[in-house]
């Protein structure tokens, strides 16, 4: 394997060596924001006269190729900053770095047009891309902005219940996300049991979701690839920004180490509503009918800094630490339930020459949760953590202006300590243990091409090897990727894209919704991993030079998804994987969205039909059991989900945003039977037993929401702050979060003695928001 | 920062009091259910052979009220039910009895006692009106003995623990069912749940709170339960807690029972040992 890859490498220098011997010249170089420096990604770089077009890679380097000799005149444009042209004399390797001032936009059709274009051209499907920018402008819950929940307004990402985090996406369980920061997996992307997210909006640079046509460098997840950047820090000057809203605070900080050399960001928050109930508490300490509140708070920290050896060497070290603290102290009952994620980055990226970039990348991750019980001497622990430990290298070669080739390889060491348990006595007289560690190797090799066939044909092919270690049992499999873009005319073109992911780490979810402690499992010789395959095929028209229409539909079919048998038993066995079940699923359906980003209004409408099946499902263990037949729909089978988000600038100081959302109800497995059970002597008769027969036999009723923002900013000498008003919620719709089932007891009196017998059982629906104004101030100098 | 603090604790109540009435009741359309007959059958060493045969009911139909009309609706009659041991055949007659010792009703009934055999199976054969069928297996556990009952006063204080010992059985896989009751059997239980001894040493140890005082009696009883028996006890507690809790696993009951008609239950031996300790 190492020798085909260094083969491979070799061939394609020495490809790139022989090319720069010819008359040919390449111009590279990175694009930044001029007033922080921070790279630009996805900025489009182009030669009109030659009909030469690229874009920055997710780094901020772009490289192409021409015939010397000519003047050129290079166009460097992006979203929101001012086009900059460039005319230089090609005569040689040229490394050009440009910076682009954002502000006052000189031609934002141009700009528009521009962006829009680059969509159109470019062979990337099922792509969807938030920036903080709008991330900002559209609060979520209680004023503060999370771009994480944000992306979730694009078509084909419908979340999980009211107000959390969980991801669904084309079919997809909320494990088969591949969610990265700066390279560093995160593991449990929430806060608040997933009511915010991990991503601190002011520390994020952009946030990229692939839903299917994944590049060949991804693998690891079977649904969708979201890819977080950190800002890398003002080298300019020092810089901060902050917020202080209901329920948290913020604040960063960026600067130069060394002006336009090196820089630092260092940001943090916290929610404060635990002082709150720490000081009710407190004052109540003397009243003996009062139930303490529960203290919960989180706080998470993002930092980077980076260095720039020269001109062809940058060094990148960044980190997370963020932890959630829900905690109880009671006079006879102590309960103590924390967590969250680590991560770290140190990642070098080098310039050969002017067609190879190199990213070198070491991550280490870790997601850990940890309950502990105090009960009048009895204690009970419980937890589960994974830790990676990542290693990998990928090159960018841009050969010619026909082919930009990437590849790379990675490995990484998983370690898993799954329901980890630890119970008994202050005195040691009782004490049992329950868990299980392993310790696995993942790698995976990949190779891909960019390749302009034509000018209206335009290929992404690519393939990758993945492989996986766990306890003797080694799996691999070749994952082909493809996507096709084929321009029909100036506003038209088509789209096509196959790809093959395997997943060899499963999350044993206990319920549709995501939570802190749903465990990590790896592939085992009875787990074996998951697998899919997507086709997608659509096509994007330019209506006028505002508008940008995106039509996709798509085929998922997967192998070996993971369920629980009936009645699992998840905490505090040794033999976890005896509890799943092993079957198929598969997921269809249309995704349409139509997009505005020039004007004072902006925004999109997403529309999705989807349709989601599992079934064929096998047992691990044949003592348990798996009554459902055939194939049934997931909760989270959304079959319409729609979204209108606009965001209209009345000034500089003022703009408003609006946002729609309708879904139908996700589905729920409730009783359609019930029995009375009169059980031995010593046990209670208990009157309704629930008889689950068919699952997921109830949909909820449909989801719809209407949220309202107004930005007030202010530009006072020291910089510039803004008040944000947002309406959660705004004509009251009490959604469903829940509902549940309840006997309703009557007295019956029978000479005297009073029986208690059940009446009626009623159906309760609770709702999470009612109306939720909120207000935030937010700063920046 | 004063106003700061003042400004926040005024939004926030100002946001819990629109979080008033969030909760509402809701008409649910459910799919068509067909009833079940539900068999409850433990057979005790030394004891009569007892069987209760009801049948479940939609979710949402109407409970009765009138003890007649309760008894009618909710109890299975004129089924045939037969249990076989060692070549010998129990019918159980149709007749409604309520067992004194365990504070139970049944509706099927034979005096003669369970013999205590751990050798062979006892079959279990009903037919029903209609014609269908319902059968079972069940064959008896040998008791598990409480090893020891300890009581232990906390340092300077009146109130006591109750830790309860015994033995798991080796070289097998072992289900266990225990219950502690406070002063009375017919008392809410303290304790009641069920165990496997996947994650327990030989010994094995049952505690309590320091929630005990002199002169208190408490219950200990141990169960020593099939898997059959445990799979359902677990299967009928996750039905019960996952009630629409959206944190809770919906589970099917987990009956072993078979035959033609579509029934749900459970037929077992009953083992226990029962341990009643006075605090002195």
């Amino acid at each position: 394997m190492l020798k085909t890859y260094t083969l491979l490498l070799s061939l394609l220098l020495l490809c790139a060596l022989s090319l720069t011997a010819q008359e040919k010249y390449t111009v590279s170089g990175s694009v930044r924001d001029a007033e922080s420096g921070e790279t630009l990604i996805g900025a489009t770089v182009a030669v009109p006269a030659a009909d030469i077009g690229t874009i920055t890679n997710e780094y901020g380097f772009y490289s192409f190729t021409l015939e010397g000799g000519d003047s050129l005149q290079i166009t460097y444009s992006y979203v929101g900053f001012q086009t900059q042209v460039r005319k230089i004399l090609l005569d040689r390797d040229i490394t050009l770095d440009v910076e682009l001032g954002s502000g006052v936009q000189l031609d934002e059709v141009v700009v528009k047009a521009n962006s829009f274009e680059e969509q159109l051209n470019s062979t990337e499907m099922s792509v969807e891309v938030i920036t903080t920018k709008e991330a900002r402008l559209i609060p979520v819950l209680l004023g503060e902005s999370d771009i994480l929940k944000t992306i979730q307004l694009k078509p084909g990402i419908p979340s999980g219940s009211e107000g959390t985090t969980g991801l669904f996406v084309r079919g997809g369980g909320s494990d088969q996300n591949l969610i990265v920061l700066d390279e560093a997996v995160v593991y449990n992307a929430n806060h608040l049991f997933g009511f915010f997210s991990t991503f601190n909006t002011d520390a994020v640079k952009d946030l990229k979701i692939y839903k299917g046509g994944f590049p060949a460098q991804y693998g690891g997840r079977l649904s969708s690839v979201i890819d977080v950047k950190l800002k890398e820090g003002n080298n300019k000057k020092l810089a901060g920004s902050g917020g202080i809203g209901l329920i948290a605070s913020r604040l960063t900080l960026e600067g130069p180490i060394e002006k336009e050399k090196s820089s630092f960001i260092v940001s943090g928050r916290r929610t404060y509503v635990d002082l709150l109930t720490r000081g009710i508490n407190q004052s109540n300490a003397d009243n003996e009918d009062y139930d303490p509140i529960p203290n919960y708070y989180f706080y998470d920290l993002n930092t980077k800094i980076n260095f720039q050896f020269g001109e062809k060497d940058r060094l990148f070290l960044s980190g997370y630490f963020g932890r959630d603290v829900f905690g109880f102290d009671g006079d006879f009952f102590d309960f103590d339930f924390d967590w969250g994620n680590a991560t770290g980055t140190a990642r070098w990226n080098h310039v050969f020459n002017p067609k190879l970039f190199a990213n070198t990348t070491f991550t280490y991750s870790d997601y850990q949760y940890n309950i502990k019980n105090r009960l009048t001497g009895f204690n009970f622990e419980v937890g589960s953590d994974i830790r990676d430990a990542n290693f990998k290298s990928d090159f960018y070669l841009a050969l010619n202006n026909a082919h930009t080739f990437r590849f790379g390889a990675s490995v990484t060491r998983h370690q898993f300590s799954v329901g980890r348990l630890q119970a008994g006595t202050d005195d040691g007289l009782i004490n049992f243990s329950a868990g299980q560690e392993f310790a696995a190797l993942e790698g995976g090799a990949y190779f891909s091409d960019d390749w302009s066939v034509n000018d209206r044909l335009k290929i992404n092919y690519g393939l990758r090897f993945s492989a996986f270690n766990n306890e003797g049992q080694t799996y691999a499999g070749l994952e082909p990727r493809f996507a096709s873009r084929y321009i029909l005319n100036e506003r038209l073109s088509l789209k096509a894209s196959y790809a093959r992911m395997y997943q060899y780490l499963h999350l044993v979810a206990s319920s549709g919704i995501t939570l802190p402690t749903d465990i990590w499992y790896p592939s085992t010789q009875r787990v074996r991993p998951q697998r899919s395959d997507q086709v997608a095929a659509g096509f994007s028209y330019l209506l006028g030079t505002r508008y940008f229409l995106t039509v996709e539909g798509y085929y998922k079919d997967q192998q070996n998804v993971l369920e629980f048998v009936d009645g699992a038993q998840l905490f505090a066995n040794d033999d976890l994987e005896q509890e799943f079940a092993i079957g198929k699923g598969r997921g269809y359906g249309v995704e349409l969205s139509i997009e505005k980003k020039e004007g004072k209004l902006t925004g999109w409408i997403g529309y999705t039909l989807a349709f989601v099946e599992r079934g064929e499902f096998n047992l691990l263990d044949d003592s348990k059991r798996f009554a459902q037949q055939g194939y049934f729909s997931p909760v989270f089978d959304r079959r319409h989900d729609l979204s209108v988000v606009a965001m209209y600038e009345l000034s500089r100081r003022f703009s408003f945003t609006a946002t729609f959302v309708y879904g139908s109800g996700d589905l729920r497995w409730l009783p359609t039977g019930r029995f009375s059970f009169g059980d031995v002597q010593g046990s209670d008769f208990e009157p309704v037993v629930p008889d689950y027969e068919e699952r997921n036999n109830y949909r909820l009723p449909p989801y719809h929401r209407l949220d309202l923002g107004a930005v007030w900013r202010f530009f006072p000498r020291w910089g510039e702050s803004d008040l944000t008003l947002s309406v959660i919620n705004a004509y009251d719709r009490r959604n469903t979060f829940f509902i549940y089932l309840e006997p309703e007891f009557a007295e019956i009196s029978d000479g005297g003695t009073a029986v208690s017998f059940p009446e009626r059982i009623a159906a309760k629906q609770v709702s999470l928001f009612p109306i939720l104004p909120s207000i935030t101030w937010n700063f920046k100098f | 920062m004063k106003w700061l603090s003042i400004s926040i604790t005024t939004l926030l109540l100002g946001a819990l009091c629109w979080s008033c009435n969030l909760e509402k009741e809701i008409e649910i359309d459910l799919p068509d259910y067909d009833s079940k007959t539900v068999v409850e059958c433990y057979l005790e060493p030394g004891r009569p052979f007892q069987l209760l045969l009801t049948r479940s009911t939609s979710y949402f139909s109407p409970f009765d009220t009138a003890t007649s009309d309760l008894l009618q609706n909710l109890l299975v009659n004129g089924a045939k039910v037969s249990i076989n041991h060692a070549g010998v055949r129990y019918d159980l007659n149709n007749q409604l009895v309520i067992d004194q010792q365990a504070q139970k009703l049944y509706n099927y009934y034979n005096e003669n006692l369970v013999p205590q055999d751990y050798t062979e199976d006892f079959e279990l054969a009903i037919e029903l009106q209609d014609g269908s069928t319902i059968t079972g297996t069940t064959r008896l556990l040998p008791v598990v003995p409480i090893d020891s009952v300890v009581v232990e006063f906390e340092e300077n204080d009146t109130l006591a623990r109750v830790l309860t010992y015994f033995t798991d059985i080796p070289d097998q896989t072992n289900y266990y069912r225990r219950m502690l009751h406070h002063n009375s059997l017919d008392s809410l239980a303290m304790q009641d749940f069920t165990l496997d001894d996947r994650v327990v040493e030989d010994v094995i140890v049952f505690g309590t709170g320091y929630e005990f005082a002199v002169g208190d009696t408490v219950f200990n009883t141990l169960f020593h339960i099939d898997r059959t028996y445990f799979d359902f006890l677990e299967s009928v507690d996750n039905a019960v807690l996952s009630n629409g809790n959206p944190f809770g696993q919906p589970s099917p009951i987990n009956s072993k029972l078979e035959g033609t008609a579509r029934s749900v239950g459970i037929f077992t031996g009953l083992s226990y040992t029962r341990e009643i300790t006075v605090l002195e």
